[in-house]
């Protein structure tokens, strides 16, 4: 047994055991506990592994652990984790299937998080979108999921295919395809056309993956059409699998020809944030009004491939964990509400008191007001960028200002369930005490983390640290 | 000690949300008393003369980045934490019969006193801040929820308004804080070591652009023209409890912050624009007085008024002088507990008259002679009528202006004479005159809103005679400040 993959073996182990349980047992709780316990063990493994922070090269240095890829596993377990344990309430049919899916998708995003190597990379995203894009169409009779499930998947697979052949012709370019390799040999080649070009693809692979502006056209449908719970799976960790693979590919592989990219980044992050925050605006549908602020956040986090400090990937990181929860948790308020439409928020407070105060404890963090998670995160961000000066300080600026156009749709929502007086009588939201417990969870990360934030922002320093040690 | 000044509130909302609505205002009563009896016990031990901060407690909140824990009070904070405490205590004596969803009430009301006490005794940029923006939210469902007719545009202009100034602030904020590390070694958010050892050490230019920056932030919240449009909405919808905390204590986080950080923190970019800081500030004044004039709405003549008032502040500040911020300081207590009673008066008129337009009132002295006698004597206290309070404040920041423009300072003395055209016009239409039958019956003051009205106006007139209780307290910090500023004038 190999220690340092004991969190993937685990997860595999139970991903190819619960279609098996699921021919003794038809009991939905059984599985659902069966794969719990799988992604507990395997985060214990994770949580095992940070404790020695050592740097462990595997297979021919296909493989890295260190302490960046230690982050991002602990996000997508955690995210996996929760989206098993709400899945308990709000899923119907074939369990066996979704779970074991929703095992494997977290395993494509773990390969992901510890690959050096462009190959392994990309069969990592691979594991994880194929895994997803059946998810996402797993209400097979309805047709808006279906429709989602289609579109998610030609875009994705031509996302995927942009992604390969930007992967190729770097390999032209380097003459290898692991990514330490790779800075030390693409320097030379700094001004080859071919070489931007690679960049081009790349940029347009990873951007349709992050959901960046202009490759954004596909999320707000497929968050839309998607089973609930598998949104949150897709805005709160299958979105950072682009930035953890970006990460890697730019800022460790392609770190000596960055003048070629930062400001393309930079751009591309402020046109982001901007247009995922205007279109916000104006959603009528709560699902589709956070899929866009979703799209926003992505803007903010790419904040961190132009100013390309230690600092401001720390930042980034952080939010992509404080994203990943306050999303998360938003998500599943939908799912608990039922509605999707702002009018079925109309007097939540009445109806499901805790459900209203999370949510706009959650809406309010994705604002980004102190003192909760989201604030921590874009404080760490935006003071990065000034840190930095020169002309990233304009998107410290842009994002700032976007955070405040954020605010009206965020407290508009806030409004509907606080203020407005629904017009006519609505059904009792049932107690679904899955879904709560999840909530539970992810609004007390998002306090905690908002006060308390000394240890993540270490954590994710650290993090940062495996990625640019200087 | 200042640390259960913010506890009390906060062990007070977790109360109200847990015990019976029934019990919500006596809870809220009693943790808004707590902390007014602190504040008024520290009298006692609080040291005039001694221009540190006092009663100092300093922890590592977050050590990575250099945040801390940090509290404390001066002479300028001191009595704005009085008036912080005082008037959410009468607030919720007022609201007593408030009955549309009390629990949330009165929790958000004590939110509100929580996020204030902080900014004023908070002595860290980053707890500064978060105490700054927890102030937004329940002020945005006070007005969102309890609020007149055209409540939803003013929450959610107020709530827009001011969280962008004070996002720019936490531009400024960042800036400054990764100067520290240059400069002194570390970084930090310690507002006393950054004072102390940072500021003057800043570039000319980047301390020109910081003020700026910090200016922005803070005129949005006093407000300044032309940053006060959100103001008249805000504070008109607002109910009465909640316009009493806006124009009372949370224009004051503004003059505060000014006093507090743009000037003290860049005392060369105060004395380069204090001659445009005086010209915007003698506008805001003017503008203020004539738009009330014009007023139909007797609250909102009163929520234009507290425009003018804050120019006052903004004017003794840019005098530069010990006397003249003395005067702004104090301006911004007497203005607190005059606005308070204007506040409460309009609610009352509104409550017990059902309008506030001043051309359907009239002839309602003799219905209510007590009300017509608060009203009467908070409307010559605003106007600066010597004896009471706002007087020795507003004359304070002539002198202060005297001494640094010498005879301009005669418009603003003139704008004393609009103020007070509109309040005795507002007062002759309103309760003298002809009645008009159409009001029906009106009464006098209930007890509830008797008990604050007479305690503000009781101060009012202590104050007016003994300004000095207060001004001890303010004058030696001022004076600290103006040795500060004098040191970069030509």
């Amino acid at each position: 047994m190999i220690p340092e993959l004991l969190p993937e073996l685990t997860l595999v182990a139970f991903a190819l055991a619960i279609p098996c349980i699921s021919y003794i047992s038809k009991n939905k709780k059984i599985i659902g506990y069966f794969s719990i316990i799988g992604f507990l063990l395997s985060l214990i493994a994770v949580l095992e592994i940070s404790q020695l922070s050592l740097r462990y090269s595997l297979y021919n240095d296909m493989i890295l652990i260190d302490s960046f890829s230690i982050f991002f596993k602990s996000i997508f377990l955690c995210i996996g984790l929760l989206v098993a344990i709400a899945s308990l309430d709000y899923i119907e049919g074939n369990y066996g299937e979704y779970y074991s899916l929703l095992m494997l998708s977290i395993l494509g995003m773990m390969f992901v998080a510890s690959a050096n190597d462009l190959i392994f990379l990309f069969i990592g995203i691979e594991i994880a979108s194929v895994s997803t894009y059946i998810l996402v169409a797993f209400r097979k009779k309805d047709k808006l999921g279906s429709e989602a499930g289609m579109k998610y998947f030609i875009i994705g697979a031509f996302s995927s295919a942009l992604l390969l052949y930007g992967i190729s012709l770097l390999y032209g370019i380097a003459n290898t395809t692991n990514i330490f390799s790779l800075k030390e040999r693409i320097g030379e080649k700094l001004f080859e056309p071919i070489a931007v070009l690679a960049i081009v693809f790349l940029i347009a692979g990873f951007g349709f993956k992050m959901a960046a502006v202009p490759f954004h056209m596909w999320a707000p449908d497929t968050y839309e059409g998607a089973p609930t719970t598998i949104t949150a799976l897709l805005a709160s960790a299958s979105k950072k699998v682009g930035f953890a693979a970006a990460m890697k590919v730019f800022i460790i592989g392609m770190l000596a020809v960055k003048i070629n990219w930062s400001v393309a980044f930079g751009i591309i992050a402020i046109v982001t944030m901007s247009v995922g925050n205007i279109i916000a605006i104006a959603q009528n549908s709560v699902k589709r009004m956070l899929a866009y602020s979703s799209i926003a956040q992505a803007g903010y986090i790419m904040i961190a491939f132009a100013v390309l400090t230690k600092f401001a990937i720390a930042g980034s990181l952080l939010h992509i964990l404080t994203h990943a929860i306050m999303c998360f948790g938003a998500f599943i308020v939908v799912a608990i509400v039922v509605g999707e439409n702002i009018d079925d928020y109309a007097g939540l407070r009445r109806r499901a008191p805790f459900t209203a105060f999370a949510m706009t404890i959650f809406l309010l963090s994705l604002a980004g007001l102190p003192p909760l998670s989201g604030f921590i995160s874009k404080f760490v961000l935006f003071s990065a960028a000034i840190q930095a000066g020169g002309w990233v300080v304009w998107l410290a600026v842009a994002g700032v200002l976007n955070s405040a156009l954020s605010l009206y749709y965020y407290a508009r929502v806030i409004k509907y369930m606080y203020v407005v007086a629904p017009s006519e009588k609505k059904e009792e939201i049932k107690s679904q005490k899955w879904l709560i417990i999840t909530v539970i969870i992810a609004f007390a990360l998002t306090v905690i983390i908002g006060i308390y934030p000394g240890p993540f922002i270490d954590f994710a320093i650290r993090g940062a640290g495996g990625l640019l040690p200087s | 000690m200042l640390t259960l000044l913010i506890i009390i509130p906060i062990i007070g909302v977790l109360f109200i949300l847990l015990l019976r609505e029934r019990w919500a205002r006596v809870i809220g009563a009693i943790f808004t008393f707590i902390p007014l009896a602190i504040s008024i016990y520290l009298y006692k031990f609080f040291e005039p003369t001694n221009t540190n901060y006092q009663f100092e407690v300093n922890y590592d909140w977050v050590k990575v980045i250099g945040i801390s824990y940090h509290l404390g009070i001066d002479g300028i904070s001191y009595p704005l934490l009085i008036l912080t405490t005082l008037l959410t205590f009468l607030s919720v004596l007022f609201s007593w019969d408030i009955e549309k969803r009390r629990k949330e009430y009165f929790a958000l009301l004590l939110i509100i006193e929580i996020g204030i006490i902080g900014v004023f005794i908070s002595l860290d940029f980053f707890l500064f801040y978060v105490f700054w923006e927890i102030v937004l939210i329940p002020m945005y469902f006070l007005i969102g929820i309890w609020g007149g007719p055209n409540k939803d545009y003013a929450a959610i202009k107020f709530f827009i308004y001011t969280h962008v100034g004070s996002i720019v602030m936490l531009l400024g904020i960042m800036a400054i804080y990764f100067q520290t590390e240059p400069i002194i070694g570390y970084y930090t958010f310690d507002m006393v070591v950054i004072q102390q050892a940072v500021a003057p050490n800043i570039s000319s230019y980047l301390q020109t652009i910081l003020f700026l920056v910090f200016l922005f932030g803070f005129a949005v919240k006093m407000p300044i023209f032309p940053l006060h449009t959100w103001l008249p909405d805000a504070h008109v919808e607002a109910p009465t409890a909640g316009s009493v905390l806006l124009a009372g204590l949370l224009l004051k986080m503004g003059g505060y912050g000014l006093i507090r950080i743009a000037v003290t923190m860049f005392p060369w970019a105060t004395v380069l624009f204090s001659s445009p800081l005086a010209i915007i500030a003698v506008i805001s004044i003017i503008y203020g007085a004539l738009v009330c004039l014009a007023q139909e709405d007797l609250k909102k003549m009163v929520a234009f008024s507290s425009i003018s008032h804050m120019g006052f502040v903004l004017l003794g500040a840019s005098s530069l002088t010990a006397i003249g911020i003395s005067g702004a300081v104090f301006q911004m207590f007497n203005h607190g507990l005059v606005t308070a009673v204007l506040f409460m008066m309009c609610g009352v008129i509104h409550h017990k008259a059902g309008t506030r337009q001043l051309s359907m009132l009239g002839g309602i002295a003799p219905k209510m002679p007590v009300a017509a006698g608060i009203f009467v004597v908070g409307s010559l206290a605003s106007l600066g009528l010597p004896g009471l309070a706002n007087f020795v404040s507003e004359f304070m920041v002539y002198v202060g202006t005297y001494y640094k423009f010498s005879f301009w300072v005669i418009i603003p003395v003139l704008s004393a004479v609009l103020t007070a055209g509109y309040y005795l016009w507002a007062i002759e239409r309103s309760f003298f005159g002809p009645f008009n039958p159409s009001l029906g019956k009106v009464e006098d003051l209930d007890k509830h809103e008797l008990i604050p009205l007479s305690i503000l106006i009781t101060l009012l007139v202590i104050i007016g005679v003994f300004p000095a209780i207060i001004l001890h307290i303010i004058i030696p910090s001022s004076l600290n400040i103006s040795w500060l500023l004098e040191g970069f004038s030509i």
